[in-house]
């Protein structure tokens, strides 16, 4: 596998703002590469630094070994959707995704053959006399994308691309665009906030925090193994409980209760860290039923006693607060594995040593 | 009036609001509509006097102007016809020059930061609060300095600096409806700035542009007090022709031209409303 885009220390300063610091980031070829971070963190401007729209302040940006730093957007030959998706209203379906045809004057014949297999592609086959503005939201979406592939770029920029449709549109566009993606091999960077959009749709996300990258790993790395505390609360729900190591592969909670973990890490005696454990590792048993004697031996064994303070049953999925000494836990399970579970309920959670996460406190930040 | 309406307003039930507003907006149109109307019923007036109501009507006037129009006695300094050319010309001249400055000053305003960006924008609206009488004073002593004979320029110089505030701020409020990213992905395609300029930015442009046009057209074709001080025999526009036909003695076919050239800018209001619809006009 050849890395086709590489980005080699790219910052980009806004007067006396650093947007983006030190960015170094190699796109495989053929992968859909997400950035994701929450407002402010500069993934909409190392986007549109690939774009060519920024220039960056320091650092290049290379294709396949050659300078691209200062080529001009137009020259890049890149496919772009924006978050406005700005199609050009005065212009209709046909006239849109013919556009980057015309400027490579490519003659009328091919244009509408390849205006009419695009329209295929995104499955809107005799719709390209429609003037945009009567268009529904997600058929927009669609012409977007395809006037970004007309020309057959090199490589395919998505800018937040679904934010404007709603829940469920949005959820059935994330497929359909990651089955075009891998479908046409097509090297795809797309920018969004939303973690759930980007474990649908990415093969490695970056995730980026203040201008740097935080993490750059395969969907499930980074929700299994997340470097730090910003990574694991900002990808998927998580229980993040302020720790204490208390002797070899054992920390302390705030209740002080005594969790056995099986992690390689090595921490030194009196550091703050963190224990990560997703709301689904946890396993919950009412403890009404469990046995007097059972319900001693299996506090120790990484067990800890709590009430049940919030519960949303969504009836595929349950999702349950459990207010324990110390700390709360959010414990995610199916309805019928804990059948009466109601808000009081004493329960008894179990925290399994290889679901156990230790990943540091990041700097200024609250525990959860 | 407010003092004395306020209290009237707050006193009403829903039903007399109605009503009131519906009184108070007659009494406006009609003072609005009340210089046209007067002009028109005295155009038709069969009387030698000024007396209004005239005791009489009739089309005397507008045969009068219909002979004047088509052949002009020695008594007057110009024909109409000739200051109706030099209107049409100073007008189309300007609303020609105030677009092609009006569309890249209002572009540079909106997308770009300069330092000086307020110092520009006050000046351009400058024009609008300035004493118009003043206006035609400086431009008068300016264009007497200058060493060359500008002949009609010296009007459509006026008038562009009269009608640019109209024309940049339509311009201005038509590009702030379009987002960068419409040129940004333009360029993503394949386009250079210029290509892009022309194919997505002025189309989109189009009804600030033109309604910013036929602004510069009325306030030029309407301009009195600036062309006043300016103007010499051979650049006489209708206005002041009108004007020159009304200071030694009340000619009553001015009336008839005067009804000519309202309809003539209603035509092109009525044009103006066409063009740009209900995204309104920025005044």
């Amino acid at each position: 596998m050849s890395n086709q885009l590489v980005i080699e220390n790219v910052s980009k300063q806004f007067g006396a703002v650093q947007v983006v610091k030190h960015v170094n980031l190699s796109i495989p070829e053929g992968k859909l590469v997400c950035f994701l971070g929450p407002s402010g963190c500069g993934k909409t401007t190392l986007l549109r630094m690939i774009a060519g729209l920024e220039t960056p302040t320091s650092g290049r940006l290379t294709m396949d070994g050659k300078d691209l730093t200062n080529v001009a957007a137009c020259e890049r030959d890149f496919g772009m959707v924006f978050q406005s998706l700005a199609l050009f209203p005065h212009m209709t379906v046909a006239g849109n995704i013919a556009y980057p045809l015309r400027l490579r004057k490519v003659n009328q014949q091919s244009q509408s053959k390849r205006v009419d297999e695009l329209l295929q592609l995104i499955q809107l086959p005799h719709m390209s006399n429609r003037p945009v503005a009567q268009l529904s939201g997600g058929q927009r979406q669609r012409v977007a994308i395809a006037r970004a592939l007309a020309s057959a770029p090199k490589l395919l920029l998505l800018d937040e691309p679904l934010s404007a449709l709603d829940a469920k549109l949005r959820e059935a566009m994330q497929v359909e665009i990651r089955l075009l993606q891998q479908r046409l091999g097509i090297t795809t960077i797309m920018v969004t906030h939303d973690q759930r959009e980007a474990m649908t749709m990415a093969d490695v996300i970056v995730v980026m925090e203040q201008g740097r990258i935080a993490q750059i790993g395969s969907p499930l790395e980074v929700y299994r193994d997340p470097v730090n505390e910003f990574v694991a609360d900002f990808i998927g729900l998580g229980n993040i409980l302020p720790a204490v190591p208390s002797g070899d592969q054992r920390v302390r909670l705030a209740g002080g209760q005594q969790i056995d973990i099986s992690s390689a890490r090595k921490i030194s005696d009196g550091q703050e860290i963190r224990l990560l454990i997703r709301p689904e590792d946890v396993c919950l048993k009412i403890s009404a039923a469990v046995g007097h004697d059972d319900l001693h031996s299996s506090i120790g064994n990484n067990s800890v006693p709590g009430q049940v303070s919030f519960i949303r049953d969504v009836g595929s999925s349950l999702e349950a607060t459990i207010n324990c000494s110390g700390f709360s836990l959010t414990v995610a399970t199916s309805p019928r594995e804990v059948p009466g579970l109601t808000i009081g309920t004493q329960v008894l959670a179990t925290l399994p040593p290889h679901a156990c996460k230790l990943i540091d406190a990041s700097p200024g930040r609250l525990a959860a | 009036m407010t003092s004395l309406a306020l209290p009237l307003l707050r006193r009403a039930l829903p039903g007399q609001l109605t009503r009131l507003t519906g009184v108070l907006a007659t009494v406006v149109l009609i003072l609005a509509a009340m210089p046209i109307i007067t002009m028109i019923i005295m155009s038709f007036g069969a009387s030698d006097t000024l007396a209004f109501p005239p005791p009489s009507y009739g089309l005397q006037w507008y045969r009068a102007a219909w002979h004047t129009f088509m052949s002009p006695d020695a008594s007057d300094v110009l024909s109409m016809g000739q200051a109706l050319g030099t209107s049409l010309m100073v007008a189309l001249a300007t609303m020609l020059i105030a677009a092609a400055v009006a569309i890249p000053a209002a572009y540079a305003l909106n997308r770009f930061d300069f330092p000086g960006k307020g110092l520009v924008e006050q000046f351009i609206a400058l024009p609008m609060v300035y004493p118009l009488v003043m206006l035609g004073i400086s431009l008068l002593l300016v264009f007497n300095y200058l060493p060359l004979e500008l002949g009609i320029f010296r009007l459509v110089i006026a008038h562009v600096i009269l009608a640019l505030p109209f024309a940049v701020k339509n311009c201005s409020a038509s590009i702030a409806g379009i987002g960068p990213e419409f040129e940004e992905a333009a360029y993503l395609m394949g386009a250079r700035p210029l290509r892009a300029m022309f194919d997505v930015v002025l189309p989109l442009m189009r009804p600030g542009i033109l309604a910013g046009m036929l602004f510069a057209f009325i306030v030029s074709f309407n301009e009195f007090t600036v062309t006043f001080f300016l103007y010499d025999v051979d650049t006489m526009t209708l206005p002041v022709w009108l004007y020159s036909r009304t200071v030694s003695s009340l000619d009553p076919t001015v009336f008839s031209f005067a009804v000519f050239i309202v309809l003539i800018d209603f035509g092109l209001i009525w044009l103006l409303e066409k063009l740009v619809g209900d995204d309104g006009v920025a005044l």
